[in-house]
């Protein structure tokens, strides 16, 4: 029995703990602080004008004496972009699942989703408006139109990279379609799924942020093209700040997700 | 008994109709334990499928006590090349997996796929997941999963060709021993023909594709066996017979 005696070898070299906590939160950090340092000195040195672009030190003192305002305006785009993947993210799944398993469909459908996608979906903005109003329905309907494609793809990919021998024991144990799909298909497709729902997350929030530009009356993205068109440069930028922290929220919340999924299901 | 006669596989291609296996006919007894040897792609594991009842033949008959084979059979354990182990599950449950997909009562196997599992030397192993195994030890859960809804045939489609050498040597040893305990009737596809002296009653030798049966070679070693008649000029002579055959097979195909 001398293989047992061999220990399973981690596919990657694993580092310690110091030195993950060095390459995965310092480096990135202190890469950060000095580009940001870097800002701050030659925008001081160069005095370069705060409507052009404010030192960090000013942006983060906007967002300190806006807070009240920025919260109010996160928050409708953080519940917009969250709604919006939800959706996308389940019509995605729910998509994929129908291509994988009707013919009919895959043939259909496939290349005009597809096609679809060819379309620089930006430009189709206005139309959501005309079609929907002015409304949050508007902003959401384009947020799932430009967000479900990756889950499409992602989960496509994952359905079909169950190995087809595990198929044919499934054929040869004459298990039902559902359970094939419950207990092999899905759980091997759920990596591929996650990678899909972590791009499908950004491209919501890009969604209720165009949307935003356009139509609406609060928001972040409402907030930037407001500050824009008072030459509001650090407000903007705050607004940005804030942008970034709500995507990386929702990021976080999918990659955590992924992270305990995958501890069950992973590979 | 199974029985095969004039089993033909022909396969649909952009180049108009490929034939994988060309006019097949053998039988195999209840019990016995028979290997299909032959060169890669030469249609070994086509006739596998269709032995399983997952590929349809193109021409010809395959009866199981008498009974044509019309679709899959759930009295078939099947093992592949790759261990194929789902990967979120643990040795346990990877041998319980087939009574899940038979929609079986759990509770009845258990204790079954933990003696198997105690049978390959996997008794310390059954919560490990398959990526804290190493090759050989997922290799033996996918036998002992082959077993658990104690079929009457073990299929197995060079279960042993992704791994090295000596694990290859000793999962021979693991197989042996296995089929000694549960008498299943076994067809057993290598290209290995020392593998395939070693645990069989009857070797095949067949030739490239189209496969045909060129040879039907009863091993004469009485069980149960163990390594060493590995050993003995018979075991060496045997093999030297079949190397001749494989090899005047090839060349006669070129």
């Amino acid at each position: 029995m001398s293989d047992m005696a061999l220990p399973a070898t981690p596919n990657q070299p694993r580092l310690s703990l110091a030195g993950h906590w060095v390459s995965q939160i310092l480096l990135p950090v202190a890469f950060a602080a000095v580009v940001l340092g870097l800002w701050e000195g030659l925008v001081r040195w160069y005095q370069v004008p705060e409507v052009i672009l404010p030192p960090p030190s000013v942006i983060g003192a906007r967002i300190v004496s806006a807070w009240p305002f920025l919260l109010q305006h996160s928050l409708p785009t953080a519940i917009e972009a969250t709604v919006g993947f939800l959706i996308a993210a389940a019509f995605g799944i729910v998509l994929s699942v129908v291509l994988v398993y009707s013919r009919w469909a895959y043939v259909a459908l496939y290349p005009n989703v597809v096609f679809f996608q060819l379309i620089p979906k930006i430009a189709l903005a206005p139309l959501f408006i005309v079609w929907l109003g002015i409304g949050s329905s508007s902003r959401l309907a384009f947020s799932v139109f430009i967000a479900f494609f990756p889950v499409v793809i992602s989960t496509l990919t994952g359905l079909n990279s169950t190995p087809p021998d595990m198929l044919r024991l499934c054929k040869a144990l004459t298990a039902k379609s559902w359970q094939v799909f419950l207990s092999v298909r899905f759980p091997y497709a759920l990596p591929h799924i996650f990678s899909g729902l972590k791009v499908a997350v950004t491209f919501a929030i890009i969604g209720v942020i165009v949307g935003e530009f356009i139509t609406a009356q609060a928001g972040l993205g409402y907030l930037v093209l407001f500050a824009s068109s008072q030459a509001e440069t650090p407000l903007i930028l705050a607004a940005i700040a804030m942008l970034c922290v709500v995507g990386l929220v929702l990021y976080g919340i999918v990659a955590g997700a992924e992270r305990l999924i995958l501890k069950r299901y992973g590979h | 008994m199974i029985s095969l006669r004039g089993v033909r596989k022909t396969y649909a291609s952009p180049a108009g109709p490929v034939e994988a296996v060309a006019g097949v006919s053998f039988d195999i007894k209840e019990g016995e334990f028979v290997s299909i040897l032959g060169p890669s792609g030469c249609g070994k594991s086509t006739l596998l499928m269709m032995l399983a009842g997952l590929e349809h033949a193109s021409a010809g008959t395959i009866e199981v006590a008498g009974e044509p084979l019309t679709g899959p059979r759930r009295d078939a354990g099947l093992v592949f090349q790759d261990a194929t182990l789902l990967p979120w599950l643990s040795a346990r449950d990877n041998v319980l997996f087939p009574i899940k997909m038979m929609r079986l009562e759990r509770e009845k196997y258990v204790a079954r796929a933990e003696e198997l599992l105690r049978s390959v030397g996997l008794g310390d192993f059954m919560d490990k997941r398959p990526r804290e195994l190493s090759g050989g030890m997922r290799q033996r859960v996918a036998l002992c999963r082959s077993l658990i809804h104690e079929p009457s045939i073990m299929l197995m489609d060079e279960p042993f060709s992704a791994l090295d050498a000596i694990t290859r040597d000793e999962m021979a040893l693991v197989l042996l021993d296995l089929w000694a305990r549960h008498r299943k009737t076994g067809v057993f596809i290598t290209h290995s023909i020392r593998e395939a002296v070693l645990l069989s009653d009857r070797v095949l030798v067949m030739t490239r594709r189209p496969a045909v049966v060129v040879a039907d070679v009863a091993i004469p070693f009485a069980r149960p066996r163990d390594e060493s008649i590995q050993d003995t000029p018979e075991f060496n002579a045997i093999v030297a017979q079949l190397r001749g055959m494989i090899e005047h097979s090839i060349k006669a195909a070129a």
